[in-house]
């Protein structure tokens, strides 16, 4: 990992370049910027998550928490307290950390299968990874025919470090991969009373065998052991992967020969055309793609006119980025922005900022990220039923009001 | 690719030679006491028995809702929620995460009644 640190300095910018400061009123609007409001009825954090910073964290409801755009902080890390929450079921009872290092998980697939304890885990190996972890549907409040399940704006995303042993170990140490194997399958450690079928309710989902390169089965997130609602005692984080991919409570990684016969596999978390139902033929929500978005100035109060530093994120799902340009008018005209702060690797998002004059008025503040391979983030959504995977940057833009 | 410190000679592992240790699987028991129904009208005993036995998978399995006596652990508490009828009764139709759809085995009327009764019960009428 390279430690870069970049400084961004107000007196360089502004002397530096005449093209840094842009500053027009705003003009049209590309897309539609949802105000990002709490939900009208007062909600208070679960039980499981009452740890977090609520002035920090939308609650679409219990299972499902947001990080709003002005809480993300330009550190580059994003706090555990503002980190947000998905869980597709319950998290299982607190008492699961009771005994973290005892913590078992089944290696299948592999030419010695056994169960190893998170103690064992230990002696196998350890790696640290900062990855950007991002649900699905992070973005579906935009989507405008109105897909069921939470109204994620911009904040079901952080970048948080992990720590735990690579998976790669873990399969040579057990005599590498069974023949015929062509999936990564980690399954969830939910429990489920009976009468309930568990393949509807189960989290088990399978990846390209290749993600096993980069997965890691982690025990740490930035700097301490992981909380039962991010997953604890161990979860399977696959760096480059959307959300639902890096299994919580993790029981039992496979390779396997063919997909998960879970709902969550077969049917949910599909790509499949508005107005249609889901089969396993559509495209699974797998890899992400290039995406950034602005977090500061976060629409959430006016801004004093002058020069304001926008501040953004930018990530690519394991391509490094190259560029970001930051445009205040929609989308109209665009500058480049900086990056800045250490880079944490390419499953970790970069910081960019840059320097605006601002004058009274009403701006649209958005970006455009494109990334070492050349992919530029797109200005309009993909369509898709159930508002997954949205990385348009009209969709992100932020309306905001300079007096 | 990202830099690793793993243990020397993989092969020789303590655990690669390999034995198998089965994985103790945890089942929940369902408490399913039993409350009195106290909301009154025939909508709400309709939905009340429904929500209790009446589904496939019953709603209290997954679900906690003190009126019913139900504490189920896997999906979202109904007393948190509070859930209006509205929103009650497109998650029975449509299914809503890892909630299956139940309009192949509810009639229209069995819906609007476990919506009434969930959304009274769980004071997220309005």
């Amino acid at each position: 990992m390279t430690d870069s640190p970049l400084s961004l300095r107000r007196r360089q910018l502004l002397a530096g370049g005449a093209g840094a400061i842009a500053g027009t009123g705003l003009v049209g609007l590309a897309g539609e910027a949802v105000a990002q409001a709490a939900p009208a009825a007062a909600k208070s954090l679960p039980a499981f998550a009452s740890w977090k910073d609520a002035n920090a964290v939308i609650i679409h409801n219990p299972n499902e928490l947001e990080t709003k755009r002005s809480a993300f902080g330009t550190s580059g890390i994003t706090a555990t307290d503002h980190l947000y929450v998905r869980n597709n079921v319950t998290p299982p009872d607190p008492s699961i950390l009771n005994d973290r290092g005892g913590w078992q998980v089944a290696i299948e697939g592999v030419r010695n299968p056994r169960t190893l304890t998170v103690n064992e885990l230990k002696t196998i190996g350890v790696e640290t990874t900062a990855t950007v972890l991002q649900c699905s549907g992070n973005g579906r409040a935009f989507f405008p025919h109105k897909p069921s399940g939470a109204k994620w704006t911009v904040g079901a995303s952080g970048c948080v470090v992990w720590s735990g042993v690579p998976v790669r170990y873990v399969v040579e140490t057990l005599g590498g991969p069974a023949a015929g194997v062509h999936y990564l399958t980690g399954t969830g450690g939910e429990t489920f009373p009976a009468g309930v079928d568990p393949l509807t309710v189960m989290v088990e989902r399978s990846l390209p065998i290749e993600a096993m390169n980069d997965a890691l089965l982690a025990w740490e997130i930035n700097g301490e052991p992981l909380p039962l609602v991010h997953g604890g005692p161990l979860r399977l984080v696959v760096p480059g992967y959307q959300g639902v991919n890096n299994v919580k409570y993790v029981k039992r990684v496979a390779l396997t020969a063919a997909e998960s016969p879970a709902s969550i596999q077969k049917t949910r978390y599909r790509l499949n055309a508005i107005g249609t139902q889901a089969t396993p033929a559509d495209p699974s929500v797998l890899g992400m793609t290039v995406k950034s978005f602005v977090t500061s100035p976060s629409g959430a109060e006016p801004v004093k006119a002058g020069v304001v530093y926008v501040t953004g994120v930018a990530f690519g799902g394991g391509s490094p980025m190259k560029r970001v340009e930051v445009s205040s008018d929609g989308g109209r005209t665009w500058i480049d922005a900086q990056f800045f702060g250490p880079d944490l690797g390419r499953f970790a998002w970069r910081q960019f900022a840059v320097p605006l004059r601002m004058a009274a008025g009403n701006y649209v503040l958005t970006s455009r990220a494109t990334d070492a391979a050349g992919h530029v983030q797109p200005e309009l959504r993909s369509e898709n039923a159930a508002g997954y995977a949205n990385t348009s940057w009209a969709d992100h833009a932020v309306r905001v009001s300079v007096a | 690719m990202p830099c690793g410190c793993r243990s020397p000679e993989p092969g020789r592992h303590p655990f690669a030679g390999g034995c198998r240790v089965g994985a103790a699987v945890a089942v929940l028991a369902l408490g399913a006491a039993a409350g009195a129904a106290t909301g009154g009208d025939a909508q709400f005993a309709e939905g009340r028995a429904l929500f209790i036995g009446g589904t496939t998978p019953p709603c209290a399995i997954c679900h906690t809702l003190k009126e019913a006596g139900a504490s189920g652990a896997v999906g979202p508490v109904l007393d948190e929620l509070r859930p209006d009828e509205e929103r009650v009764a497109a998650a029975v139709r449509g299914g809503i995460g890892a909630m299956p759809s139940f309009a192949a085995s509810l009639s229209d009327a069995q819906i609007r009644a476990l919506a009434h009764y969930v959304a009274k019960a769980s004071g997220g009428a309005r």
